[in-house]
């Protein structure tokens, strides 16, 4: 009797609630930095608010995704015209002391990588999406998604050593 | 195989730190495209908005005579009125709650008890409402605030009577309570969750057919869904007890009916949710079956 079907914006709203962190690491992982990754949060809902591109509520995860890689493969297009990122520019976002070898693998290995293999293997294996859904985020059809991880992985494993791709084959 | 340094890699993704900026920012951007939820009620220009308190004498709300329909009243005498109404209407200020009083109750000490609750919960309900609203408008903010309280009543037969009030809260987002009380009619007392049962071994069956119907339905409906924990989708703060008296009521079924508020089991889409629990999952420990069949 109380139950009322939520509005459009609300649906947003939780869904974003629910998936903020999420959102910021995936364009953080695009930009390394925290000034850009909250700018590209802050655009996307935003966009997201206004754009009446949802036809399918059920759709709202790769959607959002959709528009947080976008916004964030936008930003780099931009900034790329204005300075090069170097690795003493990611070295100085690494956070922390103890770790800091390790998250200059983090960086390394996702700098190494082209936005195109970037955005496969930071969707498929950190954000854990299934193939099906990278393929629709990235408007790509599945055997492209499939070369990409391969390919991404390969390229991962020419740096170091003892990574494992064959998981991407039998996933794929 | 070797799996650790693409282990490492997520692992590290995941540490990604993230900036108590964030729930700001997020709350911004989510806000900036907000708009009031309730327009129900025109603003009239040129008419400055007055703060009117209605006090209803006795009588038959057409809200009340709603809440009524469908529910037949056999021969009962015991009856809920609405009692009093706050009304305010500023614009983006809008309150509307009805405090319900239980009549024709023998048992003048549960009817004053009773009565008495509602009144201060409605008085109180609006007392926060004109507080929170002289703040913003003293501020100058350009705030939307609106409540809604009201009563429906959930049951009505020969022996029960179950009255549902609700409070319906809106600034920015909204938020949906509910509180039933039952009374058994005939022997004119307030029922207990804890009364119905042997002891107090019910909170654990309930919990564990509440988590197999949550289950049941997530599993039928993608469309619904709920805070448990499942091995793809791990919630860390998901339901986990019923409390000792969680709110329910007894249908006309004679059937236990569990509800809970918003947000309290489901995300907001879902609103106030309700589980009627099979008879046969309590049999074994309900003191009687004078209620429940």
């Amino acid at each position: 009797m109380l139950k009322r079907e939520p509005t459009w914006e609300q649906k947003i709203a939780e869904y974003v609630m629910e998936n903020k962190e999420n959102f910021y690491r995936l364009a953080y992982s695009y930009v390394q930095n925290q000034e850009d990754a909250l700018d590209i949060v802050q655009d996307s809902i935003q966009k997201a608010m206004l754009s009446k591109t949802l036809k399918d509520d059920k759709a709202i995860k790769s959607w959002f995704y959709k528009i947080i890689v976008n916004t964030s493969l936008d930003f780099l297009r931009k900034r790329k015209k204005l300075t090069v990122v170097d690795d003493t520019t990611l070295q100085l976002h690494s956070q922390g002391v103890s770790d800091y070898y390790e998250d200059i693998d983090l960086h390394r290995a996702i700098n190494e990588l082209s936005p195109d293999y970037r955005s496969v293997i930071v969707l498929r294996y950190f954000e854990d999406l299934k193939i099906e859904e990278v393929a629709e985020i990235l408007e790509l059809n599945i055997s492209t998604i499939k070369t990409r991880i391969y390919k991404g992985l390969k390229l991962l494993r020419i740096q170091m050593e003892d990574l494992n791709f064959e998981e991407a084959k039998q996933n794929g | 195989m070797d799996n650790n340094k693409m282990d490492k890699l997520v692992e590290q993704y995941k540490d990604i730190p993230i900036p108590q900026e964030l729930d700001e920012i997020v709350e911004k951007a989510l806000i900036v495209n907000k708009k009031p939820r309730r327009t129900t009620t025109k603003w009239i220009a040129g008419v400055a908005a007055a703060t009117v308190i209605f006090t209803t004498s006795v009588n038959l709300s057409p809200a009340l005579a709603k809440s009524l329909e469908g529910v037949p009243v056999i021969g009962s005498v015991v009856d809920v009125i609405t009692i009093k109404e706050y009304k305010v209407d500023e614009g983006n200020y809008q309150a509307d709650i009805a405090v319900p009083a239980v009549q024709e109750l023998e048992n003048k000490t549960l009817e004053q008890m009773m009565n008495a609750k509602y009144l201060e919960e409605g008085q109180q309900l609006y007392t926060k409402f004109m507080s929170e609203m002289e703040q913003q408008q003293a501020f100058n903010e350009d705030g939307h605030l609106s409540v809604t309280s009201g009563y429906e009543i959930k049951v009505d037969t020969d022996q029960l009577l179950s009255v549902g009030r609700f409070i319906e809260e809106t600034a920015g987002s909204s938020m949906t309570t509910i509180h039933y009380d039952t009374i058994d009619k005939q022997n004119e007392m307030l029922i207990t969750l804890p009364s119905l049962f042997k002891d107090n071994s019910y909170i654990e069956v309930i919990n564990s057919n509440l988590i197999e119907q949550m289950e049941q339905q997530m599993n039928d409906d993608p469309s619904k869904m709920y805070f448990i924990d499942s091995p793809d989708a791990p919630v860390s703060d998901g339901f986990k007890t019923i409390a000792e008296h969680q709110n329910f009521y007894i249908n006309a079924d004679h059937k236990l009916v569990i509800a809970f508020n918003e947000f309290d089991v489901a995300p907001g889409y879902m609103g106030t949710v309700e589980f009627i629990i099979p008879t046969e999952a309590i049999q074994s420990i309900l003191v009687s079956d004078e209620y429940i069949k």
